[in-house]
């Protein structure tokens, strides 16, 4: 057995650890995943009071908001530069750095993280642009699960019909990267067709909490609550071990 | 990875101005056919990294190697599999190699790093640049010099000079090929 690989069990006990302690509040890790349009971050800021009403100390990501990430993926979307790939691999990137940087020490110190968005985005975009699930994946290892995933549910007319309201969709948000259509508009209706697809295969296999996100703000709201009331005790994932392990290895051991 | 391409040359090492300078000598080698030449970050992806404020966080190894990949990916979209096309020869310095070896030296898993890699087509041709890292910062012009300054510049992870001994001894022992040196 090498040296590194000894450290790296010894650091997942140590994970286990310090994360299976119930003498203490433990950190939560909880993703909003959902189609744009579908009202998540709406209800992600209104947990969010919640949860600060309720004495929990809160901290939110959101998907590509990496300071060293985010501006290299800025300037390349600007330009209309990336290929699938290179879209998949750069944003697998960012997810990286935060999860190094915000989301694990976070959860170390015993936060709450909210994440508005999480890894299952990169999984359903880039398999709608595509990609092989599995090779997707890989780019996320070792994987971080959440605690627990609220999956907004919309159909893609409803999705569509919201976007189109406020705004024109962008060249990626649009998927006009694949599908080739010249006018945003009908190309995102048939882009996020694919992405919800996606999604709803994602839901299955993954488990997520699927919220219906066609009811009205306040009855998302008191179901979520609701649901974070049921789950929030639940063990923490073992799976997580190896992502913490290496954390805690790139950091010399030091959390 | 699909059959190797002959026409595709990988250039791989921990010393950066050693495989310029093979790189280089196998060009001027080519005596009949055209060649084309792709160096890391034409994407230009590192270069942001370097300017990137302190305050952004240090990448780690893994968060290097995809960016590494993406890197890989704009090279064979821009530069190599069109020179390929075009029937040239296309010398790529370095190549998946390289990557997989700071990887490794960095104690990430070795399944992870090639099917990573998997979608860039596999060399005809692999050449190992085996002179050692470079001692003075100026002179470090490679991805293993620049990796291994990268994640070990603000925190205690391995020593930089062992990671760089570590890549090159797994390039050495994983990669049963024609060597050559500087």
């Amino acid at each position: 057995m090498s040296a590194s690989t000894h450290s790296l069990r010894a650091l997942s006990l140590r994970a286990r650890s310090h994360f299976g302690d119930t003498t203490r509040r433990r950190g939560l890790l909880v993703a909003f995943e959902g189609p744009d349009g579908s009202g998540k971050t709406t209800q992600r800021k209104l947990f969010k009071t919640w949860l600060k009403a309720e004495g929990y100390d809160v901290v939110t990501t959101k998907w590509n908001s990496s300071d060293l990430i985010k501006p290299i993926i800025k300037s390349r979307k600007a330009v209309r530069a990336l290929s699938p790939e290179e879209f998949s691999l750069l944003h697998a990137a960012d997810f990286r750095h935060r999860v190094e940087h915000k989301i694990l020490p976070a959860l170390w110190s015993g936060q709450l993280v909210i994440a508005d968005r999480f890894l299952f985005t990169g999984l359903a975009r880039d398999c709608a642009r595509g990609l092989d699930l599995d090779w997707v994946l890989k780019l996320y290892q070792p994987l971080l699960w959440p605690d627990i995933v609220f999956y907004f549910s919309v159909s893609p007319g409803t999705s569509s019909k919201r976007v189109s309201a406020t705004r024109t969709p962008n060249y990626y948000e649009a998927g006009q990267d694949v599908t080739q259509i010249e006018d945003p508009t009908v190309s995102y209706e048939r882009f996020i067709t694919r992405v919800i697809r996606e999604y709803e295969s994602l839901a299955v296999i993954f488990n997520f909490i699927t919220v219906d996100a066609e009811q009205s703000i306040g009855e998302q709201h008191h179901a979520i609550r609701k649901l974070f009331r049921d789950c929030e005790q639940r063990a923490w994932s073992d799976s997580n071990a190896d992502a913490v392990a290496e954390w805690l290895m790139m950091r010399g051991g030091a959390a | 990875m699909s059959r190797p391409n002959d026409r595709l040359i990988a250039i791989d090492g921990v010393n950066g101005n050693a495989m310029t300078a093979a790189a280089k000598s196998r060009i001027a080698a080519e005596k009949k056919r055209r060649v084309g030449i792709s160096y890391w970050d034409a994407s230009g992806i590192f270069g942001e990294v370097v300017v990137a404020e302190d305050s952004a966080g240090r990448p780690s190894a893994r968060t290097l190697l995809l960016l590494y990949a993406a890197d890989l990916a704009f090279r064979l979209r821009w530069e190599i599999k069109p020179a390929l096309d075009e029937g040239l020869v296309v010398v790529a310095v370095p190549y998946v190699d390289t990557a997989v070896a700071f990887g490794r030296a960095a104690g990430l898993d070795p399944n992870w790093l090639t099917e990573m890699f998997s979608f860039a087509p596999k060399p005809g041709e692999r050449k190992l640049v085996t002179a050692p890292a470079a001692l003075s910062i100026s002179d470090r012009k490679g991805f293993v010099e620049f990796g291994c300054q990268q994640i070990t510049g603000s925190h205690s992870g391995p020593p930089r000079r062992l990671l760089m001994r570590r890549t090159g001894a797994h390039l050495r022992t994983t990669q049963p090929r024609k060597r050559e040196s500087k």
